[in-house]
C-alpha cells in the first residue's frame, strides 16, 4: 500500500466520522437534578468527535482541489469545540491562498450578520480569532468577489472589527494584513496599498441594532490570555447599546494600539508591537518608492471612501461634545491625543515615533533592537537624521549589545537601502556609526556590501560622501586594552578585548581593500577615460605641483590616496599590506598625475626615506619592521617594476614616435608586431594586481591608440582577447577577409561616463559575487529559522553536548561551503572565494563553541581538515596566484568599466596568503589521533542488530548493507542503502557492530 | 510552527524538550542558546515574568517557574504573543499538576504527568488546548465535554 492509498483511506475514515457528527451544532444543555446544568450525552459526543477529526484533518496534508474537503473544514468553523474552529479557520485560510474565490464562495454564508463567522469573534481562543483576521483578508481581495459586494464588505469589516480584539494577537494580525504583509512574498505594490488603505479606511460598525450584544461582548471577551490582562485597550464598551457606534478611521485606532502596547510592561508586547511599528514603516516606504501621495498632513476623518465624504460623521463629533467626553474618559491616551480628536496623520505618526524612541530604554536588547529597527524603517527621506543617530549611537556605546543582534540591524540597513534608495547616503552615516562605535562585532562582509550597494545608489553628488563614510575606519584607533576593563565586568573585557582588535583589523583591512578597489568609480577617474591630455604626464615632474594639481582636480580621489599613504605606513602589517595593494590598483587605474603620484609614493616606501622623514609620527606597532623600514619591500618590488616597466615603455615608445616623425617613415609590420607584444604583455603584467577592462586598457598610454589600431585591423585581433585567441595565435586571423566588423581603441572620452544609479545596475550588485550577499539575500528573503550560534564563552551548556553532534555539523558546513563556491563560482575568481571560505572558518572556527570544549581545540582541527581538503587554495596558492588571475581575466573582459568595481576579486584573495600565518586554530597543528578523516565511504555490513539510544544514532538490523562514512571516536558514522523502518538513512553506529 | 519547548533546571540542565522540524545538528545549538538565554536573565528573575527574543525569523518566548525555566520557539503563526499563549497553558498546566510553581524535585517527580500534559497541550508543531481543565481532563482520558 503506497503512501497516497493510506493518506486517502485516512482522508476517507476522517470524512467518515465528520459525516456523522458535523451537524452537530452547539452542545444542547439540559436542566439536570436539582437545578445543575448538565449537558446532552449525544450532542457532547458529536461536539468531541467533530474536534477530534478536525484536529486530525488539520495534519493530513492539505488537500486543495478536493472540495470534500473544503466543504468539511468550511462546515468546521460551526463546531462547538473552539479548538476545533482554530482548526477548521487555520485549514480555510491556507486554502484560500490558492483559491480565494472558491473559498470565499463557500464562506460567504457564514459571513453575513449572525453567521458562524460572527460568531468566532466571541470565541475565547485567540488563535480562532488571529487566523480569521487571516481568512477575512485573504478573501476580501480575492479577484473573483469584485461581483460580490456585500461579501467583500463582510469581509473587511470583519478584519476591521478584529482591530478591536482584546488580543494584542489577533490585532496586530490583522494590522499586518491591512498594511499587506501576508507572507514573506508580498509585492511592494501590495505593500503601498496597504498603506494607503491604513490611512484611507473608515471602520464602520455594523448596525448594531441586529446584533444587540455583539460589540459590547466582543470587547469584554476576558479570556485567559496573559498577553490582553494589563494591555487590553478600553475601548468605548459602557456605551448604550442602541446609539450607534460612530466610524473610526483605522489609523487611529492603530495607532492608539501601538501607543497602549507601548505602555504594556510585558517585553514580548513590546517587540511585537515593534515589529508593527516596522511593518508600517515596510508598508510607508514601499508608498513612497512608487510614488503614491498620500498626504500626511490630513486629518482622517475627512478622507474618503468608496468615493463617500463621511462628512455627517465629522459633524457629528465635532458637534456632540458628550461623546467626545466620555471617549476620552474611557480611552487612557496622552493628553495630547485626547485633547486634539483632530490630529493629523503625520503628527500620530511622530507620536508613535516618539513612544517607540522610549521603548528603546527597555532592558531587554531584542526589543531595544527591534526599536532600533522600527525606527530606522519610520524614517524617511526628507526628516533629520539626526534624531536616528543620536540613539543609536547611545545604544552601540553600550558593550554588552551581542554581535549577532547588531548584525540583523546592520542587515535592517540593507533592506531600508533596497526600500527606498535615495536614502543611501542617511544610511552610510548611520552604517558609520556601527564602524565607529562597535567594529570588533560587525560583520565586516555586510558592512562591506553595504558600503558597495549605497556607493553605487547614492548617486554622483553622493560619491564623496560614501567614500568618506569608509575612510571613516581607517582612523579609529586600535581598541585599548583598558578602555573595556573602566566600563564592563572583567571577565567580558578580558575575552572580548583581543577578538575586537582582530575583528577591527579585518574592518580595517576590508576597508583599504574597498578604498583601493572602489576609488577610481567613486571619482570617476580611469586611465582609459582620462581627462588628462596625453603626453602632459612627463612634463609635471614636480611633486609638490603634482599633488596640488591632482588635489584640485579630483578631491574624492585625492582624499582616498592620501588615507591610503598613511595606512601604508602607519597601520598593522597586515592592513599596510593590504594598502600596498589598494594603491597600486588606484596607480594602474588612474591616469597621471595620480599614477605618477602613486610610483613616487611606493618608491619611497621600498627605500624606507619615507619612514625616515615621519620618524617623529610613526607609532611603533611592534613588529619588526625589516631592513627596509616597513616590511613591504618584496610585497613593493613587482609594482615598482611593473610601473617603471610601464613608464620606460611609454618613454620607448614616445622616442620611436618622434624617430618615425623626423624620417617621415612608416611603422613597418615588425615593429608594430613588438610594439602590440610589448602592450599585450604589460596588460598581462598589470592585470595580476586588479582588473583592468582589457579592450579599453592602454599600458603605453594613450598615444598608443592609433598605432595599436593599425596592427590590430591588418591583423583581426579582437581587442578583448588578443594574442590569447587561437585564431590569432595560429594565424588564421590573418587570413580573415577585411569585411569583418572592425573594433578600434575608443577615442580618449573627455566625458566620464558615470553610470545612473538605475535599478537594474542595483539589482546586478545583488547577484554579485561577495561573501555577505547571502546573508543580505536571506535577511531580505526573510528566511532564517537555523540555530544560532551562541558567540559568548560564558555559557555554561549541558554535559551531553557530544564530540559527535559538533563533527557532524561540521560535516555539514563542509558541504554547503563547498556548494556556495560552486553556485558562486560563476563570474569572478573562483579561488578567492575558496580562501574567503577556508579563512572565515580558520579564523572563527576556534573562537566560535569555546566553551563546549574548555581547552581542547578540536573544533579548530575540523576546520584545518576542511582546508586541508581544497587543494591548492592555500599551499600551492601563492605560486599559483598570479597566473590563476591572468587566466580568470577572460572572464572580466564583457563588463564594462563602470561595473568594474563590483567585479573586483574579494579583497580576501589578495590576502589570503598570510591568513593562516595569524589565524588563532592554525597554531596548534596536531589532530586527535582516534579522528580519521574522510577519504571515501567504504563499504561495511551490520553484524549484529543495534538500538539508536539518540537522536544521532541508528537502528540497525542484522546483515544490513552500509557505507562507512568515517569513523569517530569508536563509531562510525554509516549511511544506509535504503531507508530504515524509522526512516533514517544515515546515523552513528558503534564500529564493533559493522564489518569494514 | 511551534519548533521547540524545552525545559530546564536553573543550572542550565534541560530537564525536558521537544522539537518539531529542527534537524539533529540544530538542536544542539538551540539547547546551547536557550540555556545561554536562561543563565543570562533569568537569574533572580520573578515567576512568570516573560522574556523575549528573536533570531531571524524565529521567536523565542521564555520564563521561570519555581525552579524551573521554560522555553519555547516557535516562527510564522507562532510569534512572540502567541508563544506567551503557548507558554501560560504550558506553565498553568505545570502548575496544576505539580500544585504549585514546581522545584526541579517536584517537577522530576510529576515527570510523567508534565509529558502527558504537553502532548495534549502541542503535538506536531501545532498548539492545541490551551486551557488548563481541558488539558488535565485529557490527561486523564476523560472526554472534553460530558
Amino acid at each position: 500500500m503506497s503512501n497516497t492509498d493510506i493518506v486517502s483511506k485516512l482522508y476517507e475514515i476522517v470524512f467518515g466520522i465528520l459525516d456523522k457528527v458535523a451537524d452537530a451544532g452547539k452542545v444542547r444543555k439540559k436542566k439536570g437534578m436539582f437545578g445543575r446544568q448538565s449537558v446532552d450525552k449525544e450532542s457532547a459526543l458529536r461536539s468531541n468527535l467533530q474536534y477530534v477529526a478536525l484536529s486530525a484533518l488539520r495534519r493530513l496534508p492539505l488537500d486543495q482541489g478536493n472540495p470534500a474537503f473544503l466543504h468539511r473544514a468550511v462546515q468546521g468553523i460551526a463546531c462547538a469545540d473552539p479548538v476545533g474552529v482554530r482548526h477548521a479557520l487555520a485549514m480555510v485560510s491556507e486554502m484560500a491562498v490558492r483559491d480565494p474565490y472558491g473559498v470565499a464562495m463557500a464562506v460567504g454564508k457564514l459571513s453575513l450578520a449572525g453567521g458562524a463567522l460572527q460568531e468566532v469573534l466571541h470565541i475565547q481562543d485567540v488563535m480562532s480569532r488571529m487566523y480569521l483576521a487571516r481568512l477575512c483578508y485573504i478573501l476580501s481581495r480575492a479577484r473573483g468577489i469584485d461581483e460580490r459586494m456585500d461579501l467583500r464588505s463582510q469581509f473587511t469589516t470583519l478584519l476591521y472589527q478584529l482591530l478591536l480584539d482584546p488580543s494584542e494577537r489577533v490585532c496586530f494580525e490583522a494590522i499586518t494584513c491591512i498594511l499587506g504583509k501576508f507572507d514573506s512574498h508580498e509585492s511592494s505594490e501590495e505593500r503601498a496599498a496597504g498603506w494607503a488603505l491604513l490611512t484611507s479606511a473608515i471602520l464602520k460598525f455594523p448596525d448594531p441594532s441586529a446584533q444587540p450584544s455583539k460589540d459590547s461582548s466582543a470587547t469584554q471577551g476576558s479570556d485567559g490570555s496573559t498577553a490582553s490582562n494589563d494591555s487590553v485597550a478600553k475601548f468605548p464598551k459602557d456605551r448604550p447599546a442602541p446609539r450607534p457606534r460612530r466610524p473610526q478611521p483605522l489609523i487611529r485606532l492603530v495607532m492608539r494600539r501601538l501607543e497602549s502596547a507601548l505602555r504594556s510592561h510585558l517585553r514580548p508586547v513590546l517587540h511585537a508591537a515593534m515589529r508593527i511599528v516596522q511593518e508600517i514603516g515596510k508598508s510607508r516606504a514601499a508608498a513612497f518608492a512608487l510614488g503614491m501621495v498620500i498626504n500626511e498632513d490630513s486629518v482622517p476623518e475627512n478622507l474618503i471612501e468608496n468615493g463617500d465624504i463621511i462628512k455627517a460623521d465629522s459633524e457629528v463629533d465635532g458637534g456632540d461634545p458628550a461623546a467626545e467626553v466620555s471617549r476620552t474618559k474611557v480611552v487612557p491616551l496622552p493628553s495630547s491625543l485626547a485633547a486634539n480628536s483632530r490630529e493629523s496623520i503625520a503628527s500620530m505618526l511622530s507620536n508613535l515615533v516618539e513612544g517607540v524612541r522610549t521603548t528603546v530604554a527597555c532592558e531587554c536588547f531584542y526589543v531595544r533592537a527591534a526599536a532600533i529597527k522600527a525606527m530606522m524603517w519610520m524614517q524617511s527621506p526628507e526628516e533629520s537624521v539626526e534624531e536616528l543617530k543620536s540613539t543609536i549611537a547611545g545604544e552601540l556605546s553600550d558593550p554588552l549589545w551581542p554581535a549577532s543582534l547588531l548584525n540583523e540591524i546592520l542587515l535592517t540597513l540593507h533592506a531600508r537601502f533596497k526600500a527606498t534608495p535615495e536614502m543611501a547616503i542617511i544610511l552610510l552615516d548611520v552604517s558609520r556609526l556601527f564602524a565607529t562605535k562597535a567594529p570588533g562585532k560587525i560583520d565586516s562582509d555586510v558592512l562591506q556590501l553595504l558600503w558597495k550597494t549605497c556607493l553605487i545608489g547614492c548617486g554622483p553628488s553622493g560619491k564623496h560622501t560614501a567614500l568618506e563614510a569608509v575612510t571613516v575606519v581607517l582612523d579609529l584607533p586600535p581598541p585599548a586594552p583598558d578602555a573595556l576593563e573602566v566600563s564592563v565586568l572583567k571577565d567580558h573585557s578580558s575575552t572580548s578585548d583581543p577578538k575586537a582588535a582582530v575583528a577591527l583589523q579585518r574592518l580595517t583591512q576590508a576597508a583599504v581593500w574597498f578604498l583601493g578597489e572602489n576609488a577610481n568609480y567613486a571619482a570617476a577617474e580611469y586611465a582609459w577615460e582620462s581627462k588628462t591630455p596625453p603626453g602632459t604626464a612627463l612634463m609635471m615632474l614636480d611633486g609638490d605641483k603634482m599633488v596640488a594639481a591632482a588635489s584640485s582636480r579630483n578631491p574624492t580621489l585625492a582624499g582616498a590616496l592620501t588615507r591610503l599613504q598613511r595606512c601604508a605606513f602607519s597601520g598593522s602589517w597586515e592592513v599596510r599590506i593590504v594598502a600596498a595593494q589598494a594603491l597600486i590598483t588606484i596607480a594602474i587605474r588612474s591616469g597621471e598625475p595620480y599614477r605618477l603620484q602613486v610610483y613616487e609614493f611606493l618608491r619611497a616606501l621600498a627605500k624606507g626615506g619615507v619612514q625616515e622623514k615621519l620618524k617623529e609620527a610613526y607609532v611603533s606597532n611592534g613588529e619588526d619592521q625589516g631592513a627596509s623600514g616597513t616590511g613591504l619591500s618584496s610585497i613593493i618590488a613587482p609594482m615598482l617594476q611593473v610601473l617603471d616597466e610601464m613608464y620606460k615603455a611609454q618613454d620607448q615608445l614616445i622616442k620611436d614616435m618622434r624617430q618615425h616623425d623626423n624620417a617621415k617613415q612608416e611603422w613597418s609590420d615588425d615593429e608594430l608586431r613588438r610594439l602590440y607584444e610589448n602592450h599585450e604583455r604589460l596588460l598581462d603584467l598589470v592585470s595580476l594586481f586588479c582588473f583592468v577592462p582589457r579592450s579599453k586598457y592602454l599600458p603605453l598610454g594613450p598615444t598608443s591608440a592609433g598605432l595599436l589600431n593599425i596592427y590590430r585591423n591588418r591583423h583581426h585581433i579582437d581587442a578583448t582577447t588578443g594574442f590569447n585567441d587561437p585564431a590569432v595565435a595560429t594565424g588564421i586571423a590573418d587570413l580573415q577577409v577585411s569585411t569583418v566588423t572592425r573594433i578600434e581603441y575608443p577615442p580618449i572620452q573627455i566625458d566620464a561616463a558615470v553610470p545612473s544609479p538605475s535599478d537594474g545596475l542595483v539589482d546586478g550588485i545583488w547577484s554579485s559575487n561577495l561573501a555577505g550577499v547571502d546573508r543580505v539575500n536571506a535577511y531580505l528573503g526573510g528566511v532564517g529559522t537555523d540555530a544560532p550560534e551562541v558567540e559568548d564563552d560564558t555559557a555554561t551548556t549541558r554535559a551531553s553536548v557530544s564530540y559527535d553532534d559538533m563533527w557532524a555539523k561540521t560535516l555539514l558546513e563542509a558541504s554547503d561551503g563547498e556548494d556556495a563556491d560552486e553556485q558562486l563560482s560563476g563570474s569572478s575568481s573562483p579561488e578567492s572565494t575558496a580562501s574567503f571560505e577556508t579563512s572565515v572558518s580558520s579564523q572563527f572556527g576556534s573562537s566560535r563553541y569555546p566553551s563546549l570544549f574548555g581547552n581542547t581545540t578540536s573544533f579548530g582541527q575540523n576546520t584545518r581538515w576542511e582546508e586541508e581538503h581544497r587543494p591548492g587554495t592555500r599551499f600551492g596558492k601563492f605560486s599559483g596566484e598570479l597566473t590563476s588571475l591572468a587566466e580568470d581575466q577572460p572572464s572580466y573582459v564583457e563588463s564594462s568599466p563602470a561595473n568594474a568595481p563590483l567585479h573586483g576579486t574579494h579583497w580576501q584573495s589578495g590576502i589570503g596568503n598570510q591568513e593562516p600565518l595569524h589565524s588563532p586554530s592554525s597554531e596548534v597543528p596536531s589532530r586527535p589521533s582516534d579522528v580519521q578523516y574522510p577519504e571515501e565511504a567504504r563499504a561495511g555490513k551490520a553484524l549484529y542488530e543495534f538500538t539508536a539510544g539518540g537522536d544521532d544514532e541508528l537502528n540497525l538490523t542484522a546483515g544490513e548493507d552500509l557505507e562507512i562514512e568515517y569513523e569517530v571516536d569508536g563509531w562510525y558514522f554509516v549511511r544506509k542503502k535504503r531507508p530504515g523502518r524509522d526512516g533514517k538513512l544515515s546515523g552513528l553506529v558503534p564500529v564493533l557492530y559493522v564489518t569494514s | 510552527m511551534l519548533m521547540s519547548v524545552l525545559f530546564a533546571n536553573s543550572s542550565g540542565n534541560v530537564l525536558l524538550e521537544r522539537f518539531h522540524s529542527v534537524p539533529g545538528e540544530e538542536r544542539l545549538h538551540w539547547r546551547s542558546f536557550l540555556v545561554k538565554l536562561g543563565t543570562d536573565n533569568l537569574n533572580g528573575a520573578r515567576d512568570d515574568e516573560l522574556f523575549v527574543a528573536s533570531h531571524k525569523s524565529v521567536y523565542i518566548v521564555y520564563t521561570v517557574i519555581g525552579d524551573i525555566w521554560v522555553f519555547t520557539v516557535g516562527k510564522d503563526e507562532y510569534d512572540e504573543l502567541t508563544l506567551v499563549e503557548v507558554l501560560h497553558a504550558i506553565t498553568s498546566s505545570v502548575k496544576d499538576i505539580c500544585k504549585k510553581a514546581p522545584s526541579e524535585r517536584v517537577f522530576l517527580d510529576k515527570y510523567g504527568k508534565v509529558c502527558l500534559g504537553l502532548d495534549e497541550i502541542f503535538s506536531q508543531g501545532i498548539l492545541e488546548h490551551t486551557d488548563k481543565d481541558r488539558v488535565r481532563r485529557l490527561t486523564r482520558l476523560r472526554p472534553l465535554v460530558e
